[in-house]
């Protein structure tokens, strides 16, 4: 009688943010199409899900890491995307074939993502500062190995990824994103591994307690994140076919953006994928919009920086009336 | 209310953690010697002032980081702050204002936009790197909105003997950092409002129960922060007679990195203003030597990052043995 009952309350929060986020999601579009001619066409569609893959690996990875609680956050996604897009780039450049080359770049994306994980949960260091500190050494690597300068030249064939597309659907939506997410989605909410990360996110002395290898379980998903921004980093240069040293600038913040956007909190234990995915749909569909009705870009930054803040700000409100009244 | 007594041993202008200040002291030592080697126009007088005067600015907001970081928080936001507050300074120029109107509009620019972030940490409750980094976003976007891609050029120079000038054999600016210092150190030392901000980095629930306004000291520490951002502003002005619009873009990550570097704990209650002062002069230091030793800038970011993860890990450990809970 009781656990399906806390069973709904637990998931009442997400799905009351899920609704919200498709409200926003709506209301986008339609702004969009206000703004543009261009927006409302079936054309859109293969457009915006190209730009959809490589954030959405990101925003998956982030919404992961701070899902585990700590709490975790990841700054170094963007300079992982930067440095494994070097990396990959200069194997390509030395010859090697792509097979090789890509699996090469998600081993250096894990070992990136090991050396976070490492430095939070088993040193102890903050998040924050630790992934600051490694932000500061993956990208500064990533420009100063290379001196700025981008690799191109791939093979054309590599193209198939981030170019390519199969039924309308650019293939790194089909092939790797959608095929991610849902992994992702069936681990997160079906299986024993999913219920001890939300465990490690609600409370992590009673996980511990109950037995989990708390530091592991998060030290992993640092891993995954890194193996994720790898992913984004090989999809980002088979679709602009070179790899720039500052491939991932900025991309941390949009990434943090999409976890909490998501209904994520901020501090662990609650979220989950779907929120993540409209997330990035809202972010991407304001991107795209604005892109096509030739506004300013100044706009969607400013938008998104509202999306963020409001978006925790009433979590802290609801919170605030709920311990006011009780 | 009682008052609160210092728990070390006597007011001292260096912290508990005095063997980092040591340690920094000794390493900016070292590198010093080892530029001077390399380079023969490292150690002299003009390029030493060129330096000081360079990192003016990131000195001052260092100042201010230092006090944000003690308390427990962190602000990103605070290259934009400097921007705006900039844009504001320059079209405040150009509308024709004299200098004793320009100066209080800057700084009062810089102090409400540093208590808009304290009031979304504080009352809105959202987690100051998210509230930060959202109001990162917008301000950015306002700064894209209100100079588009151009430059704010041809200001007048009427404050820049602040920078340049030189009272005997002494640097204005030096004059300039060490003033702003001491404000700070008053702020943090010898005021009861210091107190609070160890308190609260110390324990946020304590310090309330205590019966300190925890809320009004967030929003005036941010405020702070906000007023030496509009006064580096002031002096950037004065400085480059110019507004571009990718100012400020690497200051918040540079001040942080100079404030844990000094020896500031992450996590808040610790830290020390001698040891931030001493944090940027090695930042600069490195970005001046590596130029003139002939590598690449671009390195230097890797050494940040590195030596952060070094400090950072030594921190860890040297916790552990303590039996800190890290």
């Amino acid at each position: 009688m009781i656990a399906p009952f806390s069973r709904i309350a637990a998931s009442d929060p997400l799905r009351a943010r899920l609704i919200l986020l498709a409200g926003l999601w709506i209301v986008a579009i339609i702004a969009m199409s206000l703004l543009s001619p261009y927006f409302l066409r079936a054309s859109t569609v293969p457009y915006l899900l190209q730009y959809v893959p490589v954030l959405g690996l990101l925003g998956l990875g982030q919404t992961l890491v701070v899902l585990a609680g700590g709490p975790g956050i990841d700054l170094s996604v963007g300079a992982i995307v930067s440095l494994v897009s070097v990396v990959v780039g200069a194997l390509l450049a030395a010859g090697l074939n792509i097979w090789m080359a890509c699996g090469a770049g998600l081993v250096a994306g894990a070992l990136f993502g090991l050396i976070n994980g490492v430095l939070v949960n088993y040193l102890g260091i903050p998040s924050l500062m630790a992934t600051l500190a490694t932000m500061f050494a993956y990208g500064g690597l990533a420009l100063a190995t290379t001196n700025g300068q981008p690799f191109s030249n791939f093979p054309a064939q590599f193209a198939w990824l981030g170019q390519g597309q199969t039924f309308g659907l650019p293939n790194a939506f089909l092939f790797v994103l959608l095929p991610i997410a849902t992994i992702l989605h069936v681990m997160l909410t079906r299986t024993v591994t999913g219920r001890h990360i939300i465990a490690c996110g609600n409370d992590d002395r009673a996980a511990h307690l109950s037995g989990l290898d708390v530091a592991r379980i998060r030290t992993g998903l640092y891993v995954l994140s890194g193996v994720l921004a790898a992913i984004g980093a090989i999809i980002a240069m088979s679709w602009f076919m070179a790899a720039r040293p500052d491939a991932g600038k900025g991309m941390e913040l949009l990434a943090v953006t999409i976890a909490v956007l998501g209904g994520t909190h901020i501090f662990g234990g609650t979220g989950g994928v779907p929120g993540a995915i409209v997330a990035i749909l809202i972010v991407t569909t304001l991107q795209i919009g604005l892109q096509l009705a030739n506004i300013s870009a100044a706009w969607q930054l400013g938008v998104i920086g509202i999306l963020l803040i409001g978006s925790v700000a009433s979590i802290g409100g609801f919170k605030l009336r709920w311990r006011t009244s009780s | 209310m009682t008052t609160l007594t210092d728990p070390r041993p006597g007011f001292r202008f260096v912290s508990p953690t005095a063997s980092r200040e040591i340690a920094l002291t000794l390493t900016i030592i070292v590198v010093g010697a080892l530029f001077s080697f390399a380079s023969p126009h490292f150690l002299t007088v003009n390029n030493l002032v060129q330096t000081l005067r360079a990192g003016l600015e990131l000195a001052i907001v260092s100042g201010g980081m230092t006090l944000v970081i003690i308390m427990g928080g962190i602000d990103v936001s605070v290259g934009g702050i400097l921007a705006v507050s900039a844009i504001v300074i320059g079209k405040a120029y150009q509308a024709g204002l004299p200098v004793f109107a320009v100066a209080p509009i800057g700084l009062l620019t810089g102090t409400i936009l540093g208590s808009f972030n304290g009031f979304l940490t504080a009352k809105l409750k959202v987690p100051p790197i998210v509230a930060t980094l959202g109001s990162m976003y917008v301000f950015s976007a306002i700064m894209f909105l209100v100079i588009g891609g151009a430059w704010i050029a041809g200001l007048p120079g009427t404050l820049s003997p602040l920078v340049n000038g030189a009272v005997g054999y002494v640097p204005a600016s030096a004059i300039v950092i060490l003033a702003v210092y001491l404000s700070c150190w008053i702020i943090l030392r010898r005021l009861p409002f210091g107190r609070h901000i160890y308190a609260i980095g110390c324990n946020e629930q304590s310090a309330r129960l205590v019966g300190i306004n925890v809320d009004r000291t967030k929003i005036i520490t941010y405020a702070i922060l906000g007023f030496l951002a509009g006064l580096a502003a002031l002096l950037y002005v004065a400085r480059m007679r110019n507004v571009e619009i990718n100012m400020g873009t690497s200051i918040a990550f540079e001040a942080i990195a100079a404030t844990i570097l000094g020896g500031t704990s992450i996590r808040g209650g610790i830290g020390s203003l001698l040891g931030t002062l001493l944090g940027v002069v090695f930042i600069r230091i490195m970005q001046n030597g590596l130029v003139l030793v002939g590598i690449s800038s671009l390195w230097e970011t890797v050494i940040i990052g590195g030596l952060l993860i070094v400090v950072l890990t030594a921190e860890a450990l040297a916790n552990r043995r303590k039996g800190r809970p890290s």
